[in-house]
C-alpha cells in the first residue's frame, strides 16, 4: 500500500509540478507583489528607492479621490462601463447570429467565412492595429473617410477617434467586437452542432423556416452557451487591453475616451511619461477582486463542477 | 448536424450574400494592407489611381532599409528572428507542460484533483495581464546584472511569462484529447508492470500527437502575435515593437510598414490555409468542458 502511494506521488510530481510552477511564479507571485506594490510609493520602477516605502492605503484614497473629482479618470470609467457592455451584447449576440447563418448554408462556405472570422483573433496584435489604424485614420487616406467622401456623405476628412466621445468608443468597440466575435460564433458553432440533427429535419418536414428553427429549437437548446460566452467575455473584456492599448498609443482614438481601466492600469505603470505603479497596483488589486468574483459566479452559474467526472479505473 | 436534405436551398444566397457584406470591413482592411505593400502609395483611399506595382517596399524591409531618406537601417531579418524565438519558446514551454499536466488530470484520481481544475478554470477567465505590475516586478528583482545577461534573460522571462497565460487553457485543452483515447489502451501497459511515467511516454503521447499539434499551433500563433509583453519585458526588438514604433513614419514610407506587417501576418495566413481544421476544432475542443 505504502509502495503505491509513493509511487503515486513520484508521477503526480512529476505531471504537475512544472504548471505548480508556472502557476506559483507568475500568477501567484505577482498577485501577492502586486498587492505589496499598492501599499507603496513606487514610481518609475526605482526599486531601490521606493520598494520599501509604504504609504499604507494612500494610493486607494488617490484612486477614490480620483473617483471623485478627475475628469479623465471618470472618462476611463465611463469609457470601460460602455464599453464592456456594448462589446458584450455585440459578441454575444453576434456570435450566435454568425454560427445560425453559417449553419444553415452548405459546409464549404460556412467553414470559410469562420475563418475569415477566425482572422482578427488569430492574426498579430499589431498588425490588426495597423489594419483598423488605416481604415479609421482622420485624414483622407482613411479607408472610411474616403468611402464616406466619394459617396458625397461628407466633404471633409473626419478624425473619427478623437471625435469624443462616440467617436473613439465607436472604434473600441468595433475593434475588440470583431476579436470578440469569433469567440462566441466557435462555441454557438460547436454548440449547434451537438443538436441532434433529428429535431431540425423533423422541424423541416413540418415545414418550419430557417428563423423559426432556430428561434424554437436551437437558440433554447444553447442556453448553457449562451450563459459561458456572457460571462466569459465580460470577464476578458474587463481585464484585457492588447487590441486597444496601440490604438491609443498611435493617437488613433483619443486618450481618455479610449481607455479602460485595464489599459489604464498598463499606461500608468509602463506608459509615456511620469509612471505611478503605486497607483496603478491599486487599481488593478480593485480590477482582480472583481475578476476573481466574476469568476467564482460564473462557475456557480454554469456548473462546471458537475461536468467534472472522475477518471475511472484508478488505482 | 447540418439538415443538407431537407434543407431549402433558395435561401442559401441571400445568407451567404448577408454574412458577405457583414465581413465587408474585414475582408477590406486586410486586402488593403497586402495590397498597399506591393504599391508605391498606400492604397487605403480605395483609389485605384495611388496603385502603382512595386516590390520595392520588400526589397527595402529585407535589406533593412526603413526611412530612405532618414537613413534608419533595421536589420528586419534579426527582427524577425526574434519575433520567431519568442514564438517557438512560447510553443514548447506550453506544450511540454500541458502534456504532463493534462494527462494527470485526465487519467490520475488524487485528492485536490477537482480544485486544482477549478484554480485552471478561474486562471483562465482571469487573465493574468492584469498582474502584469507584479510580474514586471519579480523580473526586475531577478535580473542579472550584466548588460549580456540581460538580453538573453529577457528572452528567457517573456517566454516563460507569456506561455503562462496560455497555461490554463491548454492544460483544459490536451486533457480533452486525453479523455478521448479509450483507458483500454493505457491498462494494457499498466498490468505488464510499466510505471505511469513511461505509460505516458510509450503508449498515450503517441496517441494524442494531433493534440499535441494542436496546443504546439495555438501556443506558437499567441506567443507570435504578442506585443504588450514583449514590449514590457524583451530589450530586443521584435515585429510587433518594430511596427508599434514606426508608424510614424512619413507618409511616403507608410508602404514599407504595410510590408513589414505583411510580413508579420504570413504564418497566420499559412496556418489558415494548411491548419484549418486544427485551428476549428482545436478551438471547440477546448470548451467541452
Amino acid at each position: 500500500m505504502n509502495k503505491i502511494n509513493k509511487e503515486k506521488f513520484t508521477a503526480l510530481s512529476f505531471f504537475l509540478s512544472p504548471m505548480l510552477l508556472m502557476v506559483v511564479l507568475f500568477y501567484l507571485i505577482p498577485l501577492i507583489m502586486t498587492v505589496y506594490i499598492s501599499f507603496t510609493q513606487m514610481r518609475n520602477w526605482n526599486v531601490e528607492r521606493y520598494l520599501k516605502d509604504f504609504v499604507g492605503l494612500y494610493n486607494y484614497e488617490r484612486l477614490f479621490y480620483m473617483f471623485q473629482h478627475d475628469p479623465t479618470f471618470k472618462a476611463v470609467l465611463l469609457t470601460t462601463i460602455v464599453f464592456v457592455g456594448i462589446t458584450l451584447i455585440i459578441n454575444v449576440f453576434g456570435g450566435l447570429a454568425l454560427a445560425l447563418a453559417t449553419f444553415f448554408i452548405s459546409e464549404k462556405p460556412a467553414s470559410s467565412f469562420r475563418l475569415l472570422w477566425l482572422l482578427p483573433r488569430m492574426s498579430p496584435i499589431a498588425v490588426y492595429s495597423l489594419v483598423w489604424y488605416y481604415f479609421f485614420h482622420g485624414s483622407e487616406i482613411g479607408t472610411l473617410n474616403s468611402i464616406l467622401m466619394k459617396l458625397g456623405v461628407i466633404s471633409q476628412p473626419i478624425p473619427w477617434g478623437q471625435t469624443v466621445p462616440w467617436g473613439a468608443w465607436s472604434i473600441i468597440i468595433f475593434v475588440n467586437g470583431l476579436v470578440g466575435v469569433s469567440f462566441g460564433m466557435i462555441v454557438f458553432t460547436s454548440a449547434l452542432n451537438q443538436i441532434p440533427r433529428e429535431l431540425v429535419i423533423a422541424a423541416r418536414v413540418d415545414g418550419a423556416s430557417a428563423w423559426e428553427i432556430s428561434r424554437k429549437i436551437l437558440i433554447p437548446l444553447t442556453k448553457w452557451h449562451f450563459l459561458y460566452v456572457l460571462t466569459w467575455q465580460f470577464l476578458s473584456l474587463l481585464t484585457t487591453y492588447p487590441h486597444i492599448f496601440l490604438l491609443v498609443q498611435w493617437d488613433l482614438v483619443n486618450r481618455d475616451y479610449g481607455t479602460t481601466l485595464a489599459l489604464y492600469v498598463f499606461n500608468t505603470a509602463f506608459g509615456r511619461g511620469e509612471q505611478d505603479q503605486g497607483l496603478a497596483a491599486a487599481a488593478a488589486v480593485i480590477l482582480s477582486i472583481i475578476g476573481v468574483i466574476g469568476g467564482f459566479v460564473t462557475l456557480k452559474v454554469l456548473q462546471f463542477e458537475k461536468m467534472m467526472k472522475r477518471p475511472r479505473g484508478d488505482f | 448536424m447540418k439538415d443538407v436534405e431537407t434543407r431549402p436551398s433558395r435561401y442559401e444566397w441571400v445568407i451567404i450574400l448577408a454574412i458577405l457584406f457583414a465581413s465587408l470591413p474585414l475582408i477590406l482592411g486586410f486586402s488593403l494592407l497586402v495590397l498597399s505593400s506591393f504599391s508605391k502609395e498606400m492604397v487605403t483611399n480605395l483609389d485605384l489611381k495611388s496603385f502603382h506595382f512595386t516590390l520595392e517596399n520588400w526589397i527595402n524591409v529585407f535589406q533593412g532599409k526603413l526611412a530612405t531618406t532618414g537613413g534608419i537601417r533595421t536589420n528586419i531579418l534579426k527582427v524577425t528572428f526574434h519575433t520567431l524565438v519568442v514564438a517557438l519558446g512560447v510553443s514548447g514551454v506550453v506544450t511540454f507542460i500541458s502534456a504532463l499536466a493534462g494527462y494527470s488530470l485526465s487519467r490520475i484520481d488524487f485528492k485536490g484533483r477537482k480544485h486544482m481544475m477549478i484554480l485552471l478554470l478561474i486562471l483562465h477567465a482571469f487573465p493574468g495581464v492584469a498582474l502584469i505590475v507584479g510580474v514586471y516586478l519579480l523580473y526586475r528583482l531577478t535580473f542579472p546584472q550584466s548588460p549580456d545577461l540581460i538580453r538573453l534573460y529577457s528572452f528567457f522571462y517573456v517566454i516563460l511569462a507569456r506561455a503562462a497565460l496560455e497555461i490554463p487553457m491548454s492544460v483544459w485543452l490536451m486533457k480533452g484529447f486525453f479523455d478521448t483515447i479509450p483507458w483500454e489502451f493505457e491498462w494494457s501497459g499498466i498490468i505488464d508492470g510499466a510505471s505511469r511515467i513511461k505509460v505516458w511516454w510509450e503508449i498515450m503521447l503517441p496517441l494524442i500527437k494531433p493534440g499535441i499539434l494542436a496546443v504546439a499551433l495555438f501556443a506558437f500563433l499567441a506567443g507570435w502575435q504578442d506585443i504588450i509583453y514583449v514590449r514590457t519585458f524583451l530589450i530586443d526588438q521584435t515585429l510587433a515593437t518594430f511596427i508599434e514604433a514606426n508608424i510614424e513614419a512619413e507618409y511616403t514610407h507608410m508602404p514599407l510598414v504595410a510590408a513589414a506587417g505583411t510580413l508579420y501576418l504570413l504564418p497566420t495566413i499559412i496556418f489558415f490555409l494548411t491548419a484549418q481544421q486544427i485551428l476549428l476544432q482545436g478551438y471547440s475542443g477546448g470548451i467541452k468542458g
